[in-house]
């Protein structure tokens, strides 16, 4: 079993006081951390355990400037065979589109069995890559997977639906899935199991090796653009009380009275 | 070197003062005496991997003070905490801490960028870029972050300033000691924050280190192998501005007072007077005794990583022990040097209901009430 697993280098912004950039189209990257995408974890670890289960390679592909070498040492370090960076200052300001065009480019040279991505990823959240991909490599695929049982040529895999329901498909080999976060408990990556990776090959790719060309990726060959980035406006009605702890909650009370609530 | 041998398992002779000493061992499985022998019969590490009593150790090291055979007990816990971690398979919780203080330089994982909110408005030299200094505070995670605490360091600061000490902060640019880090079995990160850290001090030009917790005063004072560099715990510096009358309390605090040692400031690193010297200096304050004191000083559960994990086993956690013996005693405040002591000790007043009968107070709390500028 071969599998193909598409990770996404992104930043983490849980209590961060992010800035527009001076473009106005995207936001000030100095000072942020950068990890690999929570679903893209869970998309590794469900990789390596189908290897460990079953026997095969793990190949791990990401797009990225050098810096995204981290999340691939960090797959290589979980135990993935392979590692694939494409780079060229040209894909800056792609779609998910675009990226999946240049994942499937690279793809048609690597024998696979199934590709996972995250469901989405945590900075721009489209959820596009992993379906777009598929339908790219014309295989079939299914989202918000929750779980995967191989059987032969075929897999049975849980899919989360809305309502707290959930579904079982069976699906024909090769497939892509996008692996919902929960799917498994990500192991943990030691210091001295990165640096015993670091000095691993990883393969490095451009444009003109994929046989695309500039025109076709970044912002000239998406079909989405962004036309402004901006935090959204406060609401008239929002009132944000202040003071301390005491005199915020008699504020409370006191509106509460006025509206008729208490 | 094998494992055996890196821990001298060959040389126990199972007395089981270990466990016998162990605060943790009436209350959860684990059972330090038998994991010795259990790891040494089996020649290797693995039939002890499995278990979840692992986790519960808080590296407070009354077994290595205990053992007549000179080994370290304490130090194989973490080591197999250390295989563990190699293999991947840790609590979801330390995984987060690890992971935290790798990405953003605390267990927490809490932003870099508001790693000195807690001087809110006090004015302190960030080393070097606004100065020089003898002295550099290094204020520590907990401190740093949480609300609770944060007073404990802006108090510090206060004093320092009154007392005309010349010192500084790293501001954003210090990272977590490591010293849970360690002791949850992640030596390659250990080694991260030791060489960052390191940079730090040297680049700061300060010469003497002191620390809010007695747990970075352990790493940086006998873990990181500073060369050059002196390293203190508060309750050193401050004891010492007091005799040289540069610190004085003029306010009576009226109150029956027991002290908590800390593990890492007693027991592993023989500070048990300091904070005593400065209780009994201010005024008003009557000192007790527990009957489990200094090197017998009852472990508050609050280290070796069990910030990050619950912790197996049943019945009261020493915590509430210690808040009750301190009730039982007639106290009417805990006082500790301990950002984790304080935590701890404060939930266990709450639960056992006797957090209006026995209040939890780090020394600098109760300093600062006996200071004329009240404020502090």
């Amino acid at each position: 079993m071969d599998v193909i697993v598409c990770i996404k280098r992104v930043p983490e912004v849980a209590e961060v006081d992010l800035q527009v950039d001076s473009t106005g189209k995207g936001l000030q990257k100095k000072d942020l951390v950068f990890s690999i995408n929570d679903w893209d974890n869970y998309a590794v670890e469900e990789a390596v355990r189908i290897k460990e289960k079953f026997g095969g390679t793990v190949t791990v592909i990401t797009i990225g400037p050098k810096e995204s070498e981290d999340v691939l040492r960090r797959a290589l370090a979980l135990g993935v065979d392979e590692a694939v960076r494409v780079t060229d200052p040209a894909t800056e300001g792609s779609d998910g589109y675009v990226l999946a065009k240049i994942l499937a480019a690279v793809i048609k040279d690597i024998p696979y069995d199934l590709i996972l991505t995250g469901v989405q990823a945590d900075d721009d959240g489209y959820a596009q890559v992993g379906t777009t991909l598929a339908e790219f490599l014309g295989i079939a695929h299914a989202t918000l997977v929750t779980d995967i049982a191989i059987e032969e040529k075929r897999t049975k895999v849980r899919r989360e639906l809305e309502g707290g329901m959930e579904e079982v498909l069976d699906v024909e080999l090769p497939a892509l899935f996008t692996i919902q976060s929960g799917i498994n408990e990500p192991r943990y990556i030691s210091i001295f199991g990165i640096r015993k990776v670091a000095k691993k090959e990883i393969k490095v790719l451009d444009l003109s090796t994929l046989g695309l060309s500039p025109n076709n990726v970044g912002e000239e060959g998406s079909m989405i653009g962004i036309s402004r980035i901006f935090p959204p406006p406060v609401d008239k009605r929002a009132e944000i009380l202040v003071g301390g702890p005491d005199e915020v909650a008699a504020k409370v009370t006191d509106i509460f009275e006025k509206a008729g609530v208490i | 070197m094998d494992f055996l041998e890196k821990y001298e398992l060959y040389a126990c002779f199972q007395c089981g003062k270990c466990t016998g000493g162990c605060p943790l061992s009436l209350r959860t499985a684990l059972n330090i005496r038998f994991l010795m022998r259990e790891v040494l019969l089996g020649g290797k590490p693995d039939t002890a991997l499995h278990r979840e009593e692992l986790w519960d150790c808080t590296t407070c090291a009354t077994c290595t003070l205990r053992c007549p055979r000179g080994l370290k007990p304490s130090e194989f816990i973490v080591g197999l905490r250390a295989e563990l971690v190699e293999e991947g398979k840790v609590p979801k919780t330390v995984i987060d801490a690890l992971e935290g203080t790798y990405k953003h330089g605390n267990p927490w994982g809490r932003v870099r960028q508001k790693r000195s909110e807690w001087r809110d408005g006090l004015e302190v030299k960030i080393l070097p870029e606004e100065g020089q200094a003898e002295w550099l505070y290094f204020v520590g995670c907990a401190p740093s972050y949480d609300p609770r605490l944060q007073g404990i360091p802006r108090t510090l600061c206060r004093i320092l300033e009154k007392a005309h000490v010349d010192f500084g902060i790293l501001g954003t640019k210090e990272s977590c000691c490591g010293n849970e880090i360690r002791r949850m079995g992640e030596e390659g990160l250990f080694e991260e924050l030791i060489e960052e850290n390191t940079e730090h001090f040297r680049a700061s030009g300060a010469k003497t280190l002191v620390t809010t917790s007695p747990h970075c005063f352990n790493a940086l004072g006998t873990e990181y192998r500073l060369e050059g560099f002196q390293v203190f715990h508060y309750t050193q510096l401050l004891s010492e501005l007091v005799k040289e009358g540069k610190v004085g309390f003029s306010h009576e605090v009226k109150k029956k007072v027991v002290f908590h040692d800390p593990c890492f400031l007693g027991k592993q690193n023989g500070v048990f007077d300091p904070p005593r010297d400065i209780l009994k200096v201010i005024p008003g304050i009557e000192l007790l005794e527990f009957e489990r004191s200094r090197d017998r000083s009852l472990c508050c559960e609050g280290g070796g990583g069990r910030m990050w994990v619950e912790g197996t086993g049943q019945g009261e956690r020493n915590s509430e022990i210690r808040v009750r013996d301190a009730h039982a005693i007639g106290a009417e405040v805990i006082a500790t040097a301990c950002p984790f002591c304080l935590l701890t000790l404060e939930d266990a007043a709450k639960t056992t209901a006797l957090d209006e009968k026995v209040l939890i107070k780090d020394i600098l709390e109760l300093a600062a009430e006996a200071m004329e500028s009240d404020h502090i």
